[in-house]
């Protein structure tokens, strides 16, 4: 299992504040995330999933431990490299979706790719927004779209990359129960089809029933692990 | 990404424009006044060349001292017959050409804006006149006229036309109009051509000419015989090909425009200063607001430099795009420009130089001004995205802020006091360094201003408060909320009213300096002065006045250039020692106003401040080079101080001036009564004597005379204020801009106020309230500025008599027009803020 791992978490620690006021996030948390894996992080509020995958992301810095993805060490990589780790590397799906709003539908998913300064495979391109179902919508504006569809967007964004990690943070945190379906299911047919790897963030028990394992987290340690679904 | 920054412009029509405002108004003076400029000078070297287009060779009196003010004096005819002589000379005829006046059809002069002149009627190949009407004049009593002045004032042949000059007014029959060469238009000037003696009578200089012109021999060529003639003629004149003599004329007369082109540029180079603290605020603004953006890339993969390069292309448009509108704009502000100078015809379009610096300094300004908002947006930490209500990290640079500003004050001040006691130089240098320093106190101030914001909210907001009760409470918070924003948009309109309150007090104390000046200097009843209150008029005018009965004498004050061995350029006045001394006053530091009574020939009475500065005593002699080329050896006889220079740097007798410095044309006639004559009788008398030989001149009594000096005074002050306007509505627009953007962040919280029940005025007026209270911060801020400025510019010209006014109801009034400004400024955004539909900003995210 160690083998196939594309990332590491190595004992992490996240303490906020100083003092008296310090917060522990997260206290001594070790996981390997293997690949084509669906694993949801699951915990009440404060339980430093978000932390978890912050960190495991790049996008924070934990205060002891590692992170290894492809056994390259986070700490040892500079703002530059985190930067074209996080262009090549990684996806990311947010609960406010996060899209520009000047961009159409259809520039927002091919936004990694410009940043990278990339030309487009237009199959690939074409091919994912048949997926998430917005062939009619590709030159709508967000504010011209669902939430759901707003985040099916994201997620044909996150995937346009062929990304290592999929990150999704908390992704129907926002939307109703049949928009949340099919974004699941988007997920879920990205790790069968592609061979994606996801992390996803939720609270959510129905949300996290989908993927392959389930890490449950309370008060920045681990208190579950298991590879089958929890019961639903 | 390049598609990403026009998408965002195009989202943001209504910042991008207002933003862009900043700099179009800025670029379109830029490139106005360089259209301006190029326009005279094409004017001028057309002009210049036609009249040098019909000989070879041209002698001219030498310009021992050149000064734009005073005209070379003439050389003698009797120069023509030995130029003659030179081999290789074909034909050789000497020329007048001087300033005159001549009257319209309603008696007065022609122009107070462009020159008169009286020139002689040059025989035909020499001439560049080409008559199209009638014929040249062949005897005394006949005149031709361009055809411009001809056609504008509806004039026929065999009109009468009234010129004088040096001799009285005259009418002359009108024989011809004539075209000047191939140009329409002399630049606005009108000219009468006259016979040559006749011209030689009008211009006051018989047996004179100002020129000769010469044609060389088939086959010589102009150069040779430049050489022959400079061996073969006098020191006094300067010989050159015509046309190196016209390059010469036109250099001379478009140097003398310069100072338009610098003043204009200096208050565009003002307004685009104030524009780029506008862009610097907007930028910040919208960085802070598009954190998530900014996040979001990053997160995405995209490095800082690309959201660097992201912002600061977006400036590079904005600039761009609004430079050359304002490029544009410069072709349609250059005639209104021309107005303002009542200067020349048809503009010319856009010289390679106009268009590079236009949009380079547009471009540049907005560019630059951005960087420091790029910077901080390239800060903004990838995980903003994913955390609702993040902040923008704080700049690192905020320790070093305060001594930063400060240090800039120091700077700017030490600049400053360097360019005013540093002995520096020219005029141009000094004003460099005043200009250097306090753009550097205005960065330094607009700096330090965010610590200032809260307590100066809290002085012009709390009696707000107390009158409006919640409304005026909210909207000093609001000012107060983001005290970065607010002290930006208020340093912006500092500058404009910083640079108003300084001129204001600079216009008063020079106001009140000149009516003292007067009155200590100045004792006759009757002040006789050009009607354009700065030339000259004919000495024939003291001769005809002093014959009016109850008129016991009338006295010249003649103003000449020199230059002092061992002191360079030194303004000479010209006194009639018997009776000038009795109505000018100077105070004596040695001798008494019987020195200047008994003043011989080659004597003379020097300014002690000057005197002392070059070493000079009482007793001692100074070596004078005169505008007409003469070398004089002077004595000094006595020391005096005056105000404001009335008495120049020495003072000699008016018979020295008109014999040994060329110049008879007087500035001043001061006139004095007969003891016990009625005053009102003899002036209407003199007026009656003006009018009917010298409608040049008009004759003022003191108070009238000050009056008339206060009045350009104001004229200068006004033209001023048009120009400083120009950067305080580049200020109010970024007032406008920087509320647009603060009402759009609080969306929320303008729906919930009006959720609870804040009434649509109510919101109106908590926007209003905000507004004043940064005009307010502004103006108080700029006018302590100006105040300063004018205490520390005012110093080393106390010693020339200058002292400071505070005119506290005109900056008062500033201060009232600056609140009003707000109200103005605040008339868009609150009406906006207003409109909000109260569920739909609820739900804004």
């Amino acid at each position: 299992m160690p083998s196939d791992a594309v990332i590491s978490a190595v004992d992490l620690h996240r303490r906020f504040g100083e003092g008296d006021a310090a917060v522990d996030a997260l206290v001594g948390v070790s996981l390997d995330f293997e690949r084509g894996r669906f694993t949801a992080i699951m915990g009440p509020s404060g339980s430093g999933k978000s932390t978890l995958m912050h960190i495991l992301a790049g996008l924070d810095r934990p205060t002891a431990g590692d992170v290894l993805v492809d056994g390259v060490s986070l700490e040892s990589l500079d703002d530059t490299r985190l930067t074209q780790l996080r262009r090549d590397t990684f996806g990311f799906i947010f609960q406010f979706f996060n899209l520009l709003p000047v961009l159409t539908a259809e520039e927002n998913v091919v936004l990694p790719l410009s940043i990278a300064g990339r030309k487009p495979d237009r199959q690939w391109v074409d091919e994912l927004i048949e997926r998430v179902g917005l062939s009619d919508r590709r030159t709508h504006r967000p504010s011209e779209l669902s939430g759901g569809q707003q985040q099916r967007v994201a997620v044909a964004r996150a995937l346009v990359t062929r990304p290592a990690v999929l990150f999704a943070d908390e992704p129907t945190g926002n939307l109703d129960s049949t928009a949340s379906g099919e974004v699941l299911a988007l997920l879920r047919g990205a790790v069968d089809d592609y061979g994606q790897t996801v992390v996803m963030v939720t609270h959510d028990e129905e949300a996290a029933s989908i993927g392959d394992r389930t890490v449950v987290l309370t008060d920045g340690r681990i208190v579950e692990d298991s590879l089958a679904p929890v019961a639903a | 990404m390049l598609a990403l920054t026009l998408r965002g412009l195009g989202a943001r029509k209504l910042r991008t424009a207002l933003t862009a405002t900043s700099i179009v108004l800025g670029v379109a003076l830029v490139s106005g006044t360089f259209i301006l400029t190029d326009t005279i000078n094409r004017s001028f070297d057309r002009i210049f060349a036609q009249g040098a287009s019909g000989f070879d060779v041209s002698v001219t009196p030498r310009q021992a001292v050149k000064s734009q003010n005073v005209q070379t004096p003439p050389i003698s005819q009797s120069l023509v017959p030995r130029v003659q002589a030179v081999a290789g000379v074909r034909r050789a005829i000497g020329e007048v050409f001087r300033e005159a006046v001549i009257y319209g059809r309603d008696g007065k002069r022609l122009s107070t804006h462009a020159p008169n002149f009286v020139a002689s009627a040059n025989p035909a190949p020499f001439s560049a006149f080409h008559y199209v009407q009638g014929r040249p004049p062949r005897a005394p009593g006949e005149v031709g006229l361009d055809r411009h002045t001809v056609q504008d004032q509806g004039w026929r042949l065999g009109d009468r036309i009234a010129v004088s000059g040096n001799a009285p007014l005259q009418r002359f029959r009108l024989m011809g109009a004539a075209k000047y060469g191939n140009v329409d238009s002399l630049a606005g000037a009108s000219v009468a051509v006259l016979t040559l003696p006749e011209a030689q009578r009008v211009a006051g200089q018989p047996g004179q000419v100002d020129g000769i012109d010469v044609l060389t021999q088939p086959g010589v060529p102009p150069r040779t015989v430049v050489g022959r003639l400079r061996a073969a003629l006098p020191a006094g004149v300067t010989v050159r090909t015509a046309q190196a003599q016209a390059q010469q004329q036109a250099r001379d007369v478009k140097s003398n425009f310069r100072f338009i082109t610098t003043a204009l540029l200096a208050f565009a180079g003002i307004a685009l200063f104030v524009g780029g603290f506008m862009i610097f605020n907007t930028f910040s603004i919208t960085v802070a607001q598009r954190m998530r953006e900014f996040a979001l890339l990053r997160t995405l993969g995209a490095s800082r430099r690309q959201v660097l390069r992201a912002v600061v292309v977006e400036a590079l448009l904005v600039g761009l795009g609004s430079s050359l509108i304002g490029l544009l704009a410069g072709l349609g502000l250059a005639p209104g420009l021309n107005g303002l100078f009542k200067a020349f015809g048809a503009s010319l379009p856009f010289a390679a130089r106009t268009v590079i610096v236009s949009l380079l300094v547009g471009t540049g300004i907005t560019v630059v001004s951005s960087l420091l908002p790029a910077l901080r947006a390239t800060r903004v930490p990838p995980i903003a995205a994913l955390r609702e209500g993040a902040i923008l990290p704080p700049g690192r640079g905020r320790r070093w802020r305060t001594p930063l500003a400060l240090g800039c004050v120091a700077i700017g001040v030490a600049i400053i006091a360097y360019g005013l006691f540093g002995s520096v130089g020219s005029g141009g240098s000094v004003a460099g360094l005043l200009g250097a320093g306090a753009v550097v106190v205005f960065l330094g101030v607009g700096m330090v201003s965010s610590q200032l914001v809260r307590p100066l909210a809290s002085v012009v907001g709390r009696p707000l408060e107390r009158l409006t009760g919640l409304t005026g409470r909210l909207a000093r918070e609001n000012a107060i909320r983001n005290p970065g924003r607010t002290a930006v948009t208020a340093a912006a309109l500092m500058i404009g009213l910083a640079l108003v309150t300084f001129v204001t007090i600079f216009a008063a104390g020079t106001r009140g300096s000149v009516n003292e000046a007067i009155d200590q200097t100045f004792h006759s009843n009757l002040v006789i002065r050009n009607t354009n209150n700065f030339g000259t008029f004919s000495g024939a005018v003291d001769q005809a006045v002093s014959q009016v009965p109850g008129v016991r004498f009338a006295t010249p004050v003649l103003y000449a250039p020199s230059k002092v061995t061992g002191a360079g350029r030194a303004n000479a006045t010209g006194l009639d020692p018997r009776t000038g001394s009795q109505v000018f006053h100077v105070k004596w530091k040695r001798g008494s106003p019987r020195t200047l009574a008994t003043l011989g020939p080659h004597d003379a009475v020097a300014k002690k401040g000057w005197a002392s500065k070059h070493d000079f005593h009482v007793g001692g002699t100074i070596r004078v080079l005169t505008p007409s080329s003469r070398h004089l050896t002077l004595r000094i006889r006595g020391l005096y101080t005056d105000r404001l220079s009335f008495g120049g740097d020495y003072i000699v007798p008016a018979a020295t001036v008109a014999a040994d410095y060329g110049i008879k044309d007087e500035q001043y006639s001061l006139v004095r009564f007969q003891p016990g004559a009625d005053a009102a009788a003899v002036r209407s008398a003199v007026d009656r004597l003006i009018s009917a030989r010298f409608p040049e001149v008009e004759a003022r009594t003191l108070k009238q005379f000050k009056h008339d000096q206060a009045k350009q005074i104001n004229q200068l002050l006004g033209l001023i204020y048009v120009l400083l306007s120009l950067s305080v509505i580049v200020s109010l627009f970024g007032i406008v801009n920087t509320l647009a953007l603060s009402i759009h962040e609080r969306t929320r919280e303008l729906g919930m106020l009006r959720a609870i029940g804040t009434s649509r005025r109510q919101v109106r007026r908590i926007v209003r309230y905000e507004s004043v209270i940064t005009a307010l911060i502004g103006a108080a801020l700029g006018m302590v500025l100006g105040v300063c400025f004018a205490l520390i510019i005012s110093r080393p010209l106390e010693s020339q008599g200058f002292a400071l006014e505070f005119p506290v109801g005109t900056l008062l009034l500033l201060l009232v027009l600056a609140a009003l400004a707000g109200v103005v400024a605040a008339i868009g955004p609150a009406r906006r803020a207003a409109r909000l539909n109260v569920l739909d900003a609820l739900a804004y995210e």
